[in-house]
Formats: C-alpha cells, sequence, structure tokens
C-alpha cells in the first residue's frame, strides 16, 4: 500500500483494549483522509444520539495521504467527535509533527472511546500502546503539559494534551499540539477532558512509501516555488491579522457583540500596529514553506505574554469585546491557549455576557465583583481565568453563549452570537452575503473555514451587500472545495497557490497513493463529504430552523460606517437557503433525497 | 476645450498591510481624470509612492501583483480599466488574498 498505512488504532480507555483495523481502499479513495476520513469514522462508529460527554463518543484523530511526503504545508490531522458545543459533527483542524508522528506509529486513524477512570497519558510507540498516570499533569497548562511530557517520554515525542479547559469540560475547549497549535472549534478538548485523557504521547518511527516518488518531487518542488510566491503573500509578511484595518474600513468587523461592525479603535489593535510594535518573528508548521505565525510579545509594564496570534483571535479579543488595548489582546490570546480553549467562543461568550451586564441582567453579584463592561482588559483576562476553571461566573460562560444565554434567560438569547450554538467568527454577515449563507447553512455551526464563502464577498465577482439566489451555488462549490482541502489535507492558505486545485490535487494523490483519481472524482469526494456530514447531523436531530443566523442580525441594521443602514431580512437569508438546498440536490426542507445519497455511493451507509 | 471627462479630480488611496508599511504612511492623495484607466492611477500612485513598486505595483507601473487588489470607496472591487472616479473617491489597496 502506498500513502497510507491502511489501518485505523482503535483504543477503549474503560478497558484498556486495543485493537486495529484494516481501512479498505474502497473506503480510502472515496472519503481521502482528514476531514472525509474522519466524517465516514465519526458516522460509522458514533452511537446514535449519544451525549457528546457520554465515554461511547468516539474522539477521532485522522491524518491524510499527503502527511509525511514533503509537500509543502501538507503536515496537518483532524479531530472530529461529537460535538459538546454544537450536538453536531465536531471537526477541526491542527498541523505540524503530530500528523507525521502518527503516521510513522502505523497510524491513519486513532479511534479514542471510554473514559480512564484516573487520569491518563497515552503513550503510541510504533503502535505500541501504554495507559500512564497523567496525575503528575493534571491542572497544568497546555505549554507546561507538553513541556513535562516531553521531559518524561523524551523530547523528540509529539504530544497533543488538553490544558485546564478541557479538564473542566469548557464546552469549547481545544486540544494543544506541537508548542501551542490548536484543534479548537467545537470544543473537542472538552471530549478529550471527559475522558480523562490529559494526554497523548506519540513516536513512531515506519515509514509509509509513496507511489511515484520522482513524479511527486518535481511536483512538490513547483508547489514550493509557488507558496514562496503573491499567491501567500499577505500570510507571509502581516500574517491573518491584516484583515483588522480591512474589515474596519469595509464595515465587516463586528464590534462588541455585533452591534457594530467598525471599531473606532482598530489602529490600536490592527495587524499594521502588531507588526510594528509587538513583532517577535515568524513561525512555522513543519513541513510548511509560507510561515504565517506571527509570535507577537506584549511591551508594556504587565506581566509578559508571547506567542502566535491570528485574525479570529485579534478579532474576538478585541473589537467583539471592546478591547482596545493591543497588549490586553495578545495576552488574552495567550491566556486562552494556555488554559486551552478557542479565543473565538471564548470572545464570543465574553461578548454575550458583557452585553447582559450593560443590559443589567448580569450584576456585579453574579460576577464575584468583575465589573463587566465592553472594553474593559481587567474584566476580561478575569473572566477567561474563571471560564478556564469554571469558577464564579466561568462556570456559566463555559457553556458557550447559546447555554448560558438558555439558563440566563430574560431574552438573553437575542444576544447570543451563535449558528447551531457554535459562536460567530470575524465576518459580519450583514455586509457579507455569501458569508451569512455559509454561516447559516454550516454543518459545523457558524464556521467561517468549512465554506470560505467570505471569498466571494471580497472579490468582484459579486456584490457583498447583495442577497441573490445565485450565493447558493457559490457556497456550495465553496464548502465542497474546503472539504477537499481539509481531507487531503492543504492548508488553506496555499488554495490560491493552485491553478486547477482539484486536477493538480487528484494528480498528487495518484502520484502518492497509486489509486487512478480524476478531478472529477476528487470534486465529488468534496461533494460526498459535506452530505455524509450533513446526514450526521440529520440523525443527531437537525432542524430545517437550525440554518439560520442569529436574531440580532436579521432584525438590527448596522449603524456605523460605509454599511451604515444595511440589514439582511428573514426573507432573504431563506431565499439563499432555499438557493443552496436546489444547488445540492436537495428538497426545500433541507433533506437529502435517496437519489442523491445513491448518487454519491452512501446510500448503503446512511439509509 | 477639455472634455468634462478630462478634468482633474482629486481622489485618496488608503494603503495597508505591506502597502502601508512599505509606504509609511497610510494613505496619498492624487490628481487624476474622471475617466481614468487603471493604469493612469497605477502611473500616478507609483509616482507619489515609489516604494509601492515591487511591492504591490509591477515594475511595468501598469499593473498590481495578482496579491493586491483595489476597491472604490470600500463598495465595489476594481476590476474595469475605466475607473469611472469621482471627486473625493477613495481606493483602498489591500491583499487580495481574503480572510484568514
Amino acid at each position: 500500500m502506498y500513502g497510507y498505512n491502511g489501518k485505523a488504532l482503535f483504543v477503549d480507555l474503560t478497558s484498556q483494549a486495543v485493537r486495529w483495523e484494516d481501512l479498505s481502499d474502497h473506503v480510502l479513495q472515496r472519503f481521502i483522509g482528514g476531514t472525509g476520513l474522519g466524517t465516514y469514522l465519526l458516522y460509522t462508529h458514533c452511537p446514535t444520539g449519544i451525549d457528546p460527554f457520554d465515554p461511547a463518543n468516539p474522539l477521532i484523530f485522522v491524518g491524510s495521504p499527503l502527511v509525511g511526503s514533503r509537500l509543502t504545508t501538507s503536515s496537518k490531522f483532524a479531530v472530529l467527535t461529537k460535538s459538546p458545543l454544537t450536538g453536531c459533527i465536531g471537526d477541526s483542524l491542527s498541523s505540524s509533527f503530530l500528523a507525521t508522528e502518527l503516521k510513522k506509529a502505523g497510524c491513519d486513524a486513532l479511534i479514542i472511546t471510554g473514559r480512564s477512570p484516573s487520569p491518563c497519558l497515552l503513550s503510541i510507540r510504533d503502535g505500541a500502546v501504554e495507559f500512564l498516570d497523567a496525575t503528575p499533569y493534571w491542572g497544568l497548562s497546555t505549554i507546561a503539559t507538553e513541556h513535562a511530557v516531553k521531559t518524561a517520554l523524551g523530547r523528540h515525542t509529539r504530544v497533543a494534551c488538553i490544558g485546564p479547559a478541557g479538564e473542566h469540560l469548557v464546552r469549547y475547549a481545544s486540544i494543544t499540539n506541537d508548542g501551542g497549535r490548536q484543534a479548537a472549534r467545537t470544543g473537542p478538548g472538552a471530549v478529550m477532558g471527559s475522558k480523562n485523557l490529559k494526554a497523548m504521547a506519540v513516536r513512531g518511527t515506519q515509514t509509509v512509501p509513496v507511489y511515484d516518488a520522482e513524479a511527486l518531487d518535481v511536483i512538490g518542488r513547483d508547489l514550493t516555488q509557488r507558496s514562496l510566491g503573491p499567491a501567500t503573500e499577505k500570510y507571509r509578511t502581516l500574517g491573518t491579522m491584516a484583515n483588522v484595518a480591512v474589515f474596519n474600513r469595509l464595515g465587516t468587523l463586528p464590534t462588541r457583540n455585533f452591534q457594530q461592525s467598525t471599531f473606532e479603535a482598530t489602529d490600536q489593535v490592527s495587524g499594521e500596529t502588531f507588526h510594528q510594535q509587538h513583532f517577535v518573528k515568524n513561525a512555522h508548521c513543519a513541513n510548511c514553506t509560507i510561515g504565517c505565525e506571527k509570535i507577537l510579545v506584549t511591551m508594556d509594564r504587565g506581566p509578559k505574554a508571547q506567542g502566535r496570534m491570528e485574525y479570529e483571535s485579534a478579532f474576538a479579543l478585541g473589537s467583539l469585546v471592546g478591547v482596545s488595548d493591543a497588549n490586553t489582546v495578545l495576552r488574552a490570546s495567550t491566556l486562552c491557549d494556555e488554559l486551552g480553549m478557542d479565543t473565538i467562543s471564548a470572545g464570543g461568550t465574553m461578548a454575550w455576557a458583557m452585553e447582559c451586564f450593560e443590559r443589567g441582567l448580569l450584576t456585579r453579584r453574579d460576577t464575584d465583583g468583575i465589573e463587566l463592561r465592553f472594553g474593559s482588559d481587567d474584566a476580561l483576562l478575569a473572566c477567561l481565568r474563571l471560564i478556564g476553571e469554571r469558577r464564579g461566573i466561568g462556570d456559566l460562560l463555559a457553556e458557550g453563549s447559546y447555554r448560558a444565554a438558555q439558563r440566563l434567560g430574560q431574552g438573553s438569547a437575542a444576544w447570543a452570537m451563535h449558528v447551531k450554538g457554535l459562536e460567530m467568527p470575524g465576518y459580519e454577515p450583514r455586509s457579507l452575503k455569501t458569508m451569512a449563507l455559509g454561516l447559516a447553512v454550516s454543518t459545523r455551526g457558524a464556521c467561517h473555514n468549512r465554506s470560505s464563502a467570505y471569498e466571494a464577498d471580497f472579490s468582484a465577482r459579486v456584490d457583498r451587500l447583495k442577497a441573490e439566489v445565485e450565493r447558493g451555488r457559490i457556497t456550495m462549490e465553496g464548502e465542497d472545495f474546503s472539504a477537499v482541502l481539509d481531507s487531503l489535507i492543504w492548508c488553506k492558505f496555499l488554495r490560491k497557490a493552485f491553478a486547477d486545485l482539484y486536477a493538480e490535487s487528484a494528480a498528487i494523490y495518484e502520484h502518492i497513493t497509486g489509486y487512478p483519481m480524476t478531478a472529477d472524482e476528487l470534486r465529488q469526494a468534496g461533494e460526498r463529504i459535506n452530505n455524509l456530514k450533513k446526514c450526521f447531523n440529520i440523525r443527531e436531530g437537525w432542524q430545517r430552523a437550525d440554518d439560520t443566523l442569529p436574531p440580532r442580525v436579521l432584525t438590527e441594521m448596522l449603524p456605523t460606517g460605509i454599511v451604515q443602514g444595511i440589514g439582511l431580512s428573514q426573507a432573504d437569508l431563506d431565499m439563499m437557503i432555499q438557493g443552496y438546498y436546489a444547488a445540492r440536490g436537495w428538497t426545500p426542507e433541507g433533506l437529502i433525497p435517496e437519489t442523491k445519497l445513491r448518487e454519491l455511493g452512501v446510500v448503503e451507509l446512511v439509509c | 476645450m477639455a472634455s468634462y471627462h478630462d478634468v482633474p479630480v482629486t481622489i485618496r488611496v488608503e494603503l495597508f498591510g505591506r502597502a502601508q508599511l512599505a509606504c509609511g504612511r497610510r494613505d496619498v492623495i492624487l490628481d487624476v481624470v474622471r475617466n481614468a484607466r487603471l493604469v493612469d492611477v497605477l502611473t500616478a500612485l507609483a509616482q507619489a509612492c515609489p516604494a509601492l513598486v515591487g511591492v504591490a505595483i509591477q515594475e511595468d507601473r501598469a499593473s498590481l501583483y495578482e496579491s493586491y487588489t483595489l476597491n472604490l470607496n470600500g463598495l465595489r472591487f476594481v476590476t474595469q480599466e475605466c475607473l469611472h472616479v469621482q471627486a473625493g473617491d477613495t481606493l483602498l489597496l489591500f491583499s487580495s488574498q481574503a480572510g484568514g
């Protein structure tokens, strides 16, 4: 076998049983790897209707055929589970050495079920599994945990772990690997914590041959050259934080819990400011030539914080909560990384709480004396610490904005900014209509990455302020494109380096695996994967009403900037959703007809 | 007698990201004719901000690198040769790599 190990490792933490199962050629070719293979495994191994914290909920790590190939940006893996935040499919991506190490240890996929009776460190060395005591690491931050495990098991060991947030079942807890990279969205770290699995240590020495190394080498060198060209220029210079000032100018920067889409203090927290005043160095994932990561450091007299930061963290812990001090934003982002929780959901839930406080629904009695107002640096940092350990008001906020609003009541659900329970990313849907649709119909909730629908809005292809039925097809194509990226797995920042993603990737897939693959087959694999994700959600209780946007988006006009007076009506959103269902070949109720399942070759799996 | 479209108008170009850092300024004022083509604007911009050449503007001073885009007044992405700019218009110059 080329490109794959052809094996999945199943680990039951309750019984400490371990078994290997073969992955068939048929499954591998149709679901590729990464998110695609993970979706297949989740669909087939997650009991229907299970609580996400039930021991039987599988926590799945999946590599891909590209991992280990030395192709640029290819060292990535996916984590899938039933999300404790959304109750839908939870899939997150992370990257770097852990991906290659899992493959060298003999796994294409690792499926963890059960619950250890005490804190556990799962050690996998070339396929040999040990269950070690993780009690000494319990309570440590993610960074400290990784350091301690490497000290104990060797510095070449690759570690994935949770921090205090995962231990305390914060519903948006992340899994951290390789010095601060996060699989964070949808809360896989909480599922890991529910299993008493503090960390996983992986070491491998095996190699997986590729089918045509010579041809792959030629393509790989060309791709490396393209990765250093204009297609990735933004990521190599200011990184994604360059978005802050541009989004503010375009009226798409969510501010104070989406009450505005411009932030008057943008200059203080823009990518340009961070670059000029806080930049330390660029950092790379394993096998990456782009180097998008910006390592930043605080520059005030407060406690020093140094770490990487992306646009989503800068927005969620900056404009969204009204914070205008760059040092505080960086400190908050680093704190989230150390506690092990998703910065977007943390910021989104904080923004909901700040609005509740300013409206008088939460008082200082509820917040242990914290003056929880927009723009308060101290309140932000204090509450993030409380969330990470579920202390005081943190216990409520650890539930995420959807559940916190359900619990608090008093109409606060009206400003809980989530879709399907997942907090909104940094794209104002009222001034980005294609993105609005992408957020509403995404299978993992309010996600910007699973459709990249914003691409159309930030181009001359569409009028971003106008809702049209055609956005359905655009969103569908973006989702299928993203599913292929996330299954092979390529980094999204490489996407513009391809003249034709499907044709070039199909050729690469053939060179690696020896399996024949055409551009059309790869495109259909993307469609198949997205349909199976939807099948999972339908099985778990998805309803048509779940494909929507928060009430604020559908009832309030944007009050500032060049988009002042722009809104999005329920009728316009419904019109775009119908366009999306029609483009997908689904019923007007958003259900998948058997003919479509048959066309995609998953009818036996689903029906 | 000059036609309406040949009358110079004053516009502003706002710079973002690496373009801003390379020039050390956030914006630049340009005088261009109403029926200015993209090449006219870029030539004027390159003259006012030489540091943009090789960063956002290609060496021919007539075209942008594919990694950059221009947006008119924050509302419309510029693709046509003729920009139809009006006095007081603002062009935004930023990365064409959307999102993150």
